[in-house]
């Protein structure tokens, strides 16, 4: 029955591919239609500061994702990290110190979740959920009535500085992204995640510490939420307790556009990096359109739905012939997997 | 082993009736604790403020726990089905700005108001179905999708604009009372609370939801139309965040284009905290009304304590931790569910 065969393995013929030439069909489309936004290639390149911090905050969530779980509180966590780092630096610490003590505190953040999760063992869904809520509350309550804002130079570098053009915040991101694939793809921990993700009692069986693993996964994070979070502190040049919390939407999306599949154990980092960048460009583009944000928020759903769509059918579908395509139709119950 | 939890937990009703019978028992029942931890925070309020008693704050209380109520209403069917609705709030949101600018510009009476705020709910409710039910997207991403198509129309349809002008006649709705602490809006909203308690227990729709909810496989082997009843959770959903927004015109007269977007979690958070586990199969009905209700008396408590608002999002976190530690069953089954791979999808 093919209602009872095992979860099939391969994904839709590069869909890294696919998410490329959509890339750039996008690059070329609004070079095109939109006087200001190539510039001569500096112009595109500027552009990426303003969604680095969604892309690093991505980066975490998408570890997490591997491993099946989710992490709700990853925009709330950068939320709290850019105002710890705003509140710092106006008490007169310095850059580093401020930056540091950010990344701690989104760190310390996520180990918490992953406490959570791993130790008591709760569904990561309900305890981000609530950790989102008491983060926010504490960022919120740190930055007070009027939020620090009008950091030193050093820090802001950070967030708009560049080098020869390229911007600073673009190659931390494409670092930590580079640390994030050869996490994932060549240490124990990130065969780990993927494993757990597949399988959490095969993963269990093959004796992973799988708690371990998972308290790492959220503490990672955590920590990449930290950056995201001092990234958006000096691109902005003030520390809202407001701008973490609206990268969630953008990073799951990011996510899930890059191929990770949402019950884990499958999905490329490298993916999510050129998701990151398709979705980034598109706000950006619609934005420099003249678009509003919400708008971009409703274009942004629909690609995700759209990206899905495309994506689960292809999936079920992949070397099937029409008469199991139509037998997949009706059957209610072929894309569950096997239970147990 | 987890064929022995699957039938433990396959029958939620019948275990529940079981365990009333004596005094522990009955407090293991999650709305029957709810209750009590609220009528300890009721005691304790008083005693320290004698105006948290009063009617006009009860009144207050109940009238502003029922926007969350009817979403959390929804979510619970949503929930028991073993999904989630990310956009519950935005359907609201959407629901209250086009019935506002009916009412607003073109003086529309109040049943025509429900019908249509419950249509645009059924509209948009359709959409997450259609996604989840047929699509057979999964429904944390489905409706994060729709979350962000439905807010980004909300902002579309007002056009810069607010809805500000709701008739008195309306808003009185929201501000009298019928009994003393009894708001005139509660009367109405309890009816559905009870319609959808008697559809989940005593209907083989309601029984289906359970039952899909607990094991979806299973309910396909015993003839359930799995991918149906699934479609007609996201509908009630959407039905009922339609009419939410109906209910948020009248007791707040105002909408936005910012209105219900963050209310989806508040409504996930009272479904969780009034016994609905998200990993379906185990709630009710009730559930979402006393969920909700205890959320406002917590936070109403809160403010009477001079906690500044900034810390009301933490209590309603802190309050969902609460709930699902003390729920034993939730971190068995989130360890049984994590064998299944396919968690998410339905």
């Amino acid at each position: 029955m093919t209602t009872l065969a095992l979860p099939q393995r391969w994904r839709v013929p590069g869909w890294g591919v696919c998410l490329v030439v959509a890339l750039v069909a996008e690059l070329v489309y609004f070079t095109l239609t939109t006087r200001h936004f190539a510039d001569g290639g500096s112009g595109m390149l500027a552009l990426t500061e303003q969604f680095v911090p969604t892309g690093v905050v991505a980066l975490g969530l998408a570890m997490v994702i591997l491993t099946g779980n989710i992490d709700l509180s990853a925009g709330a966590n950068a939320s709290l990290a850019s105002v710890i780092a705003g509140t710092a630096l106006e008490h007169g610490y310095g850059t580093w110190v401020a930056v540091l003590v950010a990344i701690a505190v989104g760190t310390a953040a996520g180990l918490f979740n992953g406490l959570v999760v791993a130790v008591l063992g709760i569904d990561s869904l309900l305890v981000t959920l609530a950790t989102q809520f008491i983060v926010t509350s504490i960022a919120t309550s740190v930055a007070g009535y009027a939020p620090p804002y009008g950091f030193a130079g050093s820090f802001l570098r950070l967030g708009q500085g560049t080098v020869a053009d390229v911007p600073v915040a673009l190659l931390i991101f494409l670092l930590l992204a580079l640390a994030t694939i050869g996490v994932v793809n060549y240490t124990t921990l990130g065969r780990s995640m993927v494993l757990i993700g597949y399988s959490r009692r095969a993963a269990d069986y093959t004796g992973i510490t799988s708690r371990r693993a998972l308290c790492a996964v959220f503490t990672l994070s955590g920590a990449l939420a930290g950056v995201g979070g001092v990234l958006l502190a000096a691109y902005y040049d003030s520390a809202q307790p407001e701008n973490g919390a609206i990268l969630l939407l953008p990073a799951i999306t990011a996510v899930v556009l890059g191929g990770v599949d949402i019950f884990g154990g499958r999905g490329r980092i490298g993916e999510v990096v050129i998701a990151v960048l398709l979705l980034g460009f598109l706000s950006q583009g619609m934005l420099i359109e003249g678009r509003s944000s919400l708008a971009v928020t409703m274009v942004t759903g629909l690609v995700l739905i759209g990206a899905l769509v495309l994506k689960v059918l292809f999936e079920r579908n992949f070397r099937a012939s029409w008469a199991a395509r139509m037998r997949q139709l009706r059957a209610p119950l072929s894309h569950l997997g096997r239970p147990g | 082993m987890t064929t022995a939890r699957n039938v433990q937990t396959a029958l939620p009703a019948e275990e529940d009736e079981r365990r009333g019978a004596d005094i522990t028992g009955l407090l293991r029942r999650r709305e029957v604790l709810v209750v009590a931890v609220m009528v300890v925070i009721v005691a304790v309020s008083t005693a320290v403020h004698p105006y948290f008693w009063a009617s006009d704050n009860f009144g207050y209380i109940l009238a502003d726990s029922m926007v969350i109520a009817l979403l959390a209403l929804g979510e619970t069917f949503v929930m028991l089905g073993r999904g989630i609705d990310l956009s519950v709030g935005a359907i609201m949101g959407l629901s209250a700005i086009v019935v506002g600018f009916q009412i607003q510009n073109h003086s529309m009476t109040l049943l025509p108001a429900v019908v249509l705020g419950g249509v645009i709910g059924v509209v948009l409710g359709l959409g997450n179905a259609l996604l989840v039910a047929v699509a057979r997207l999964p429904p944390i991403i489905a409706t994060l999708g729709t979350l962000g198509v439905y807010s980004g129309l909300e902002f579309v349809v007002t056009n810069g604009n607010q809805v500000d002008t709701i008739p008195n006649s309306m808003t009185n709705l929201g501000s009298s009372q019928v009994l003393p602490g009894i708001p005139e809006i509660f009367v109405y909203t309890l009816p559905l609370v009870i319609i959808a308690a008697i559809v989940l227990r005593y209907t083989v729709f309601g029984r289906s939801v359970y039952a899909v909810g607990d094991d979806a496989e299973a309910a396909y082997r015993a003839g359930i139309g799995v991918q149906r009843v699934l479609f007609a959770t996201y509908l009630i959903a959407g039905l009922l965040a339609g009419l939410a927004g109906v209910v948020y015109l009248i007791y707040t007269s105002g909408a936005s284009s910012t209105t219900g977007v963050n209310d989806n979690l508040s409504a996930i958070a009272a479904a969780l905290i009034g016994g609905t586990a998200l990993t379906g199969g185990r709630g009710g009905a009730f559930g979402a009304l006393i969920g909700s209700v205890f959320l406002t008396v917590t936070l109403t408590a809160m403010s009477f304590a001079h906690m500044p608002d900034v810390w009301q999002p933490a209590g309603v976190g802190v309050l969902v931790l609460l709930a699902v530690l003390s729920d034993r069953r939730a971190r068995d089954a989130s360890v049984a569910r994590r064998s299944k791979r396919r968690r998410w999808r339905r």
